[in-house]
């Protein structure tokens, strides 16, 4: 009975590191092929256009949530003791908000855009104050779709 | 459409936001240092605890457990009682208690294998174990085992101890946020907590056969003891390191070497447990379900 408990640990953090692992690499490898088809949609941090011509313009945005596995949870507990970075949570938020943007140029390009501008990002914490609540993080891509310029006349 | 050449997304480089660490580098690294240091300093604070206990003086710690005096069963008349308590007493006397140290013996009829000494001064006596010992001298090495406890105020000791540890354990657990770390460390940290150290058990011994000399002339009949723990445990005895006391053929040459370098006699005659005491033991111990000696 006092081995069930360390038997019980060990399983969950393996389960979380393998799965975690499989997940992320998996995950990298779509997030960089998407990235290679969707190069095209041009994401801006300015708030203006590249010129003036008028342009449809619509609101676009990717959302993703993100949780932690069993064994970044631990690597992140024990870290938190000694203080510096959270090496564990690095690569899980890299891959938030990158699925965020590609997620948001989808529905950009969906809407017959080719750039956004003003891209913003906004982060909440889902389980909010409470720690002993489930570990997940939003990450919000949003931006204005600009549309091809109309014909002037 | 041709942009401005500022208006243009350039493929960014691979793990710009990401520290190329292999996970399982970075867990081991952090592990073994926060484990060095959590070890260290719950070592030393759990050592000076067991080390400080010592200085408490007696009468608090036997007016702290008071209140907790009615959880030891009550006198239930017959000839065992006034026997253990008169033999009790006579060791007591033979291992030179510091004054005002007493010790209260109580018997308890269940056939459970076992006798412990706990704070206060109170001695526990199963009548399982008494049902193995023939000789008045095997009870007495039992009895004067348990009164070297008292007097080593080992049961301060090892409160002071795991006060420390389960501090610990609760800081770690609150410090890390995971339920897990305490429920994976609780039990592993429960089993120092509850017993003696070996280290504990062999004074009581080597005090213990020296109030036997005292009492009888001889260390006789504490090998007796050994022996019938020996036999009571079944399935092979645990290796020496898991288990909190020594192997019993440890502790009989253990003894029977202190016995030479003293100049004791190891044998010698023994007095028999008198009859009416074994009868009554007997009877208590006829729902035979044999339990584990501490």
């Amino acid at each position: 009975m006092d081995h069930f408990n360390l038997i019980v640990f060990l399983g969950l953090l393996l389960l979380g590191y393998v799965a975690g692992r499989i997940a992320e690499s998996r995950h990298y490898r779509s997030i960089r092929q998407r990235e290679a088809e969707l190069g095209d949609v041009l994401v801006f941090a300015s708030r203006f256009p590249p010129d003036f011509r008028v342009r449809p313009q619509t609101l676009v945005g990717g959302s993703v949530v993100v949780g932690e596995d069993y064994f970044k949870s631990i690597v992140a507990a024990l870290q938190k003791l000694v203080g510096g970075r959270l090496k564990s949570y690095e690569t899980l938020l890299d891959r938030a908000r990158r699925e965020a943007v590609l997620r948001m140029k989808e529905e950009a390009r969906q809407k017959g855009a080719s750039m956004v501008v003003n891209v913003k990002f906004q982060t909440f914490s889902i389980p909010g104050r409470n720690p002993n609540s489930l570990r997940a993080v939003e990450v919000l891509a949003y931006g204005t779709a600009l549309g091809p310029a109309m014909p002037r006349g | 459409m041709s942009l401005p050449p500022e208006y243009a997304n350039p493929p960014l480089p691979e793990g710009i936001n990401v520290t190329r660490t292999h996970p399982l580098a970075d867990f081991a690294r952090l592990l073994g240092g926060v484990a060095v240091v959590v070890v260290a300093v719950v070592g030393v604070s759990a050592v000076a605890a067991a080390h400080l206990a010592r200085f408490v003086p007696f009468s608090a710690e036997a007016a702290a457990v008071q209140r907790f005096e009615r959880v030891f069963p009550e006198a239930g008349g017959g000839p065992v009682e006034p026997w253990l308590r008169d033999l009790t007493a006579r060791i007591a006397a033979a291992s030179r208690l510091p004054s005002g140290m007493t010790v209260t013996v109580h018997y308890v009829q269940e056939p459970t294998v076992n006798a412990f000494a706990t704070l206060g001064g109170h001695v526990v006596m199963y009548a399982g174990l008494l049902e193995k010992l023939e000789s008045e001298n095997a009870v007495a090495m039992v009895l004067a085992h348990e009164v070297a406890h008292v007097k080593l105020r080992h049961p301060a000791s090892t409160l002071g101890r795991g006060l420390v540890l389960g501090l610990a354990l609760t800081l770690v657990s609150t410090a890390t946020g995971s339920d897990m770390v305490g429920n994976v460390l609780g039990p592993a940290g429960l089993l120092t907590v509850l017993s003696f150290s070996r280290r504990q058990e062999r004074e009581a011994d080597e005090a213990a056969a020296g109030a036997l000399a005292t009492l009888y002339g001889h260390t006789g009949g504490a090998p007796d003891l050994f022996r019938a723990i020996e036999v009571q445990r079944t399935g092979g005895s645990p290796p020496a390191f898991l288990s909190t006391h020594p192997l019993d053929a440890e502790r009989i040459a253990a003894v029977e070497s202190l016995a030479r370098a003293r100049g004791w006699p190891t044998t010698g005659a023994t007095r028999p447990v008198p009859p009416d005491v074994r009868a009554a033991v007997r009877r208590a111990t006829e729902r035979a379900a044999p339990g584990v000696v501490d």
